[in-house]
């Protein structure tokens, strides 16, 4: 069982509030949720919408085409019409509005909406779209919002417009209702989110008014629950992990869609931890500092890795190249850094709130000169997770960069999660050869076999750092030979990474081996993979999937000899370039013979997603998306 | 590992500069003061002063960084441990010029740092371009013409951008240098001492000469108190300090122009939400034993649970 639901609004109207409230009350009950959040780089009044998908099992994408869409404005309808396949909640005050009315909506959309219901022979307004709808067989459901917060306001006491605010929750209390679920569970989950006396009234009397009205749609097996289960979105993963990981300062500038994270650590700045000495357990700080520019977020973790603590920052393309020169020198100086890089649109300002993943070959070249990073890229909320520790034992490891690749579409999605799924009793914490000299005096740039020197920390001998090259000291050096060697050093230890990490950890499979292989990253994954559950289950095509996590080092051997025998390779990702395949290409000698791709800004659903790969399957060799609204 | 042997590097700045003053009254600040060196980190930015802690003649901990960004990794270095005393070394172009950003930044932190201005008015590793401090219609003689930038004041710009401990010193006066370093070194908060550097390669205006006769100790001003002891003085502190800053000419003052101890470090701001911050370092906490994460994500999980 799996529906597809979607709640639209104006920014700042309460939208993701409201749709948490409905996931919660879904989730309580034992239902997995997969939920996408799109709004516009605008404080208020710009449209913006939540895409869930509800399941009986673990749901990991959405779907373009929505089987619900709850909606109370104009504005919703006129950009989610066509993609409704059975029901559309809306609001009865709006259905005269014209399409040239709505001033918020952008020309562009206006204009593409305005042509079709021309072509239709359909009225350019809510009423049109309506009909549309209806031809298509959507079930629509009128609601008189005005009458529920007439009602409310009476009730309660309260002037309308403080009734108003209950236009969400009567639209998700809808939804709901048709679904045929018990009522309390969505009593809890608004108990549970409003705190404030009459808001939570207001949304209650909201609750019980529209389930005297409505009758159920749907009527769904309720799954029930055996698991612990939390919901996490992106931002929060990573967070947690990071926490877990034993971070102990991060620093950032604020930047969408990455703050959320640094927001949230600093919020949970005081974390409890079992003293290993004393099996006490005590609070210890993570020190997070809004610093005044990307330069010195970057510079700041940088400096506070080499005090020993598990350092990190948080950003996005933009500021992500301005943390390019920092990174060089902690390249340079071999520091354990983490830098969690939440990808947009770009270039520039680009699309500062959408999804994206075209800067992957940014960050695998980042800096000028030659200096090792480890690049990681997460798939779901779970890798976002795990990744988050894995960052900081690579960064130790190696004693360098780590770069930690999230999207937007992941930052600003969340799934239901099993706790169990984040194996916590098996991740590990690996600070690689730190060490406490017994000398005063220490080579922090030791040579030795595998590049990796045994790192001391500040305070604890004396040592040099610098960005100039440097002999072991730390001291400047340009002399050729040292140059050479330490140059050399440095190098080496992505080698030793590389024979290290394990290729089958940098690799994900899924499926068995087949003659057509999908390559993805990032957060497509989910899609294609139930894109690819879709199209077996439809026509049995066997397809294996190839997930690639660790882009540096690049897992080349095990790749190679998976793609040797393929015949069609399907290179599934979000930018214009095909960046993972080109990678790919220039690390095994074998390029992709299909792309599907896309780059407007909004994250890969499993329905285009597998509509694009039976095109690519059909022979059209590079496939382009642009689903999404 | 082999034992080593500390020994001090070949200095490389030009025979006459300003830099061996500052770096002769560091030393001395540091000794008299009874500091642990180990616990002493000095951070510089790129230039000749950048090459400030590569030439100590006692061992220390030295992190020559990047250019402009010495404030931003010398705040990291003191949040995430405390313990250490932290110095940085930047000249004019470095942390006025490239760096003005985070000099400002830092000063509404108050992090309890010393920042060492070498102002010499030129960027001198580069060949004597003028520099932020370098002041209009100046031509020094690498110039191709006159300077037509007006010049940034540090003491005025420091007073006003939270720092709570301002002074003056003349790299030839290292006894005089010496004892304010001592003092920033010694208090919490964050410290600008601006320090009159001539460079005798490419500045032929602020020589020695010229600064020998013109700089006087504001100390010998027979009403000079730049100490903020009351909340209500402040305004009217910094506002006499700023005037003072003003005063160049034929004669410079040098000495401290504002001191407030009353506004918390950055370090004591933080444990004020965080008590524990005062009892478990950052970055010495045992964040793992025998391979497995010590935190306790729990009460996390907890509030995220459906």
């Amino acid at each position: 069982m799996r529906i597809s639901w979607m709640i639209g609004g104006a920014q700042g109207s309460g939208i993701d509030t409201s749709a948490n409230v409905f996931g919660n009350a879904l989730a309580s009950l034992g239902f997995y949720i997969y939920g996408n959040r799109e709004y516009y780089s605008n404080i208020k009044g710009r449209h913006s919408y939540f895409n869930l998908t509800i399941s009986d099992v673990r749901a990991r994408s959405i779907s373009n085409k929505v089987d619900i869409l709850a909606s109370f404005d104009a504005e919703t309808v006129f950009h989610h019409f066509t993609d409704v396949t059975r029901i559309a909640i809306y609001n009865t005050d709006v259905v005269n509005t014209s399409l040239y009315n709505v001033q918020s909506i952008e020309p562009e959309v206006a204009e593409r909406v305005g042509k079709l219901l021309e072509e239709k022979g359909l009225e350019k307004s809510v009423s049109g779209a309506l009909k549309y709808m209806e031809s298509n067989g959507v079930k629509l459901i009128p609601v008189n919002y005005d009458e529920v917060t007439k009602e409310v306001a009476a009730k309660l006491k309260v002037p309308l417009s403080v009734a108003e605010r209950a236009k969400n929750t009567t639209a998700i209390a809808v939804s709901y209702a048709l679904l045929g679920l018990p009522k309390e569970n969505l009593t809890r989950a608004i108990e549970r989110t409003f705190k404030q006396e009459t808001f939570l009234k207001l949304n209650e009397i909201a609750v019980e008014t529209v389930f005297s009205l409505v009758r159920p749609e749907f009527s769904l097996p309720i799954p029930g629950k055996a698991k612990r289960r939390i919901q996490v979105d992106g931002n929060t993963a990573v967070a947690m992990g990071k926490i877990y990981g034993g971070l102990e300062f991060q620093s950032y500038y604020p930047i969408t869609p990455a703050s959320d994270e640094s927001t949230y650590i600093e919020a949970h700045q005081e974390v409890w931890y079992e003293d290993p000495k004393t099996g006490d357990k005590r609070k210890r700080t993570i020190v997070v500092v809004q610093a005044e520019d990307e330069l010195a977020a970057i510079n700041m973790a940088t400096a506070a890795a080499l005090t020993g603590a598990r350092s990190a920052t948080a950003t996005s393309g933009p500021g992500f190249s301005l943390m390019a020169e920092g990174l060089g020198w902690a390249g340079m100086n071999e520091v354990p850094v983490v830098v969690t890089f939440y990808m947009r649109g770009g270039p520039s300002t680009g699309l500062p709130t959408r999804t994206s993943q075209a800067d992957l070959k940014f960050a695998l070249n980042v800096g000028h000169g030659e200096f090792p990073k480890i690049v990681i890229a997460s798939g779901d909320h779970v890798e976002a997770f795990q990744d988050a520790v894995l960052a900081f034992n690579l960064a130790e490891k190696y004693q360098t960069p780590v770069i930690h690749l999230v999207e937007k579409a992941l930052a600003n999605a969340y799934s239901i999660i099993d706790v169990e799924e984040l194996g916590l009793e098996k991740i590990k914490i690996d600070r690689g050869k730190l060490i406490t000299p017994s000398d005063h005096f220490y080579q922090r740039f030791a040579f030795t076999e595998d590049g990796i020197s045994p790192r001391a920390v500040l305070g604890d001998a004396f040592m040099y750092y610098t960005g100039d090259e440097h002999n072991v000291l730390g001291h400047i050096s340009e002399e050729p030979v040292n140059r050479t060697k330490m140059y050399q050093k440095r190098m080496k230890k992505l080698e030793t990474a590389d024979r290290e990490i394990p290729e089958e950890e940098r690799i994900k499979l899924f499926g068995e081996d087949s003659r057509v292989a999908v390559i993805t990253w990032g957060s497509p994954k989910g899609a294609v993979l139930d894109a690819i559950d879709e199209l077996e289950r439809r026509g049995g095509l066997k397809v294996q999937v190839i997930q690639l996590r660790i882009f540096s080092p690049f897992p080349s051997r095990l790749l190679k000899k998976l793609l040797e025998d393929k015949e069609v390779i399907i290179d599934v990702e979000g930018n214009y370039e095909g960046q993972a395949g080109e990678i790919v290409k220039e690390k095994t000698g074998i390029e992709p013979t299909h792309y599907v791709l896309k780059w407007n800004g909004r994250p890969m659903a499993r329905d285009e997603v597998e509509e694009g790969l039976l095109k690519a399957l059909n022979g059209e060799r590079r496939v382009v998306l642009n689903g999404g609204a | 590992m082999a034992e080593l042997e500390w020994k001090p590097l070949w200095n490389d700045w030009c025979p006459g500069c300003g830099n061996f003053g500052i770096l002769n009254a560091e030393q001395l600040a540091i000794q008299e003061l009874g500091l642990d060196t180990k616990k002493l980190v000095i951070v510089s930015g790129i230039g000749c002063s950048g090459k400030t802690p590569h030439f100590f003649r006692i061992p220390i901990t030295g992190v020559h960084t990047l250019h402009g960004r010495a404030i931003t990794f010398a705040t990291g270095i003191k949040l995430s441990n405390p313990s250490l005393t932290v110095i940085v070394n930047g000249g004019d172009g470095d942390l006025l010029g490239i760096g003005v950003g985070h000099f400002v930044s830092v000063g509404r932190r108050n992090v309890s740092l010393t920042v060492i201005l070498h102002n010499n008015g030129v960027y001198g590793l580069t060949k004597g371009q003028a520099s932020p401090t370098l002041k209009r219609g100046l031509k020094t003689k690498s110039l191709p013409r006159p300077n037509i930038n007006d010049d940034v004041n540090p003491i005025t710009l420091a007073i006003s951008s939270g720092y709570t401990f301002v002074a003056r010193g003349y790299a030839y006066d290292v006894k005089h240098l010496k004892e304010l370093m001592k003092m920033a070194f010694s208090r919490k908060g964050l410290s600008l001492i601006e320090v009159l550097q001539p460079c005798p390669t490419y500045n032929d205006i602020f020589t020695k000469e010229y600064f020998d006769k013109r700089v006087y100790k504001l100390d010998n001003l027979p009403d000079w108190d730049p100490v903020v002891r009351r909340e209500e003085e402040k305004g009217e502190k910094m506002s006499k300090a700023i005037l003072k800053s003003m005063e160049w000419g034929e004669r410079i003052p040098i000495g401290v122009f504002y001191r407030n101890d009353l506004v918390p470090s950055f370090e004591e701001r933080i444990a004020e939400s965080a008590k524990s911050y005062k009892e478990v370092i950052p970055a010495k906490a045992r964040i793992e034993a025998n391979g497995s994460p010590t935190t306790i994500i729990e009460d996390i999980l907890k509030e995220k649970e459906v």
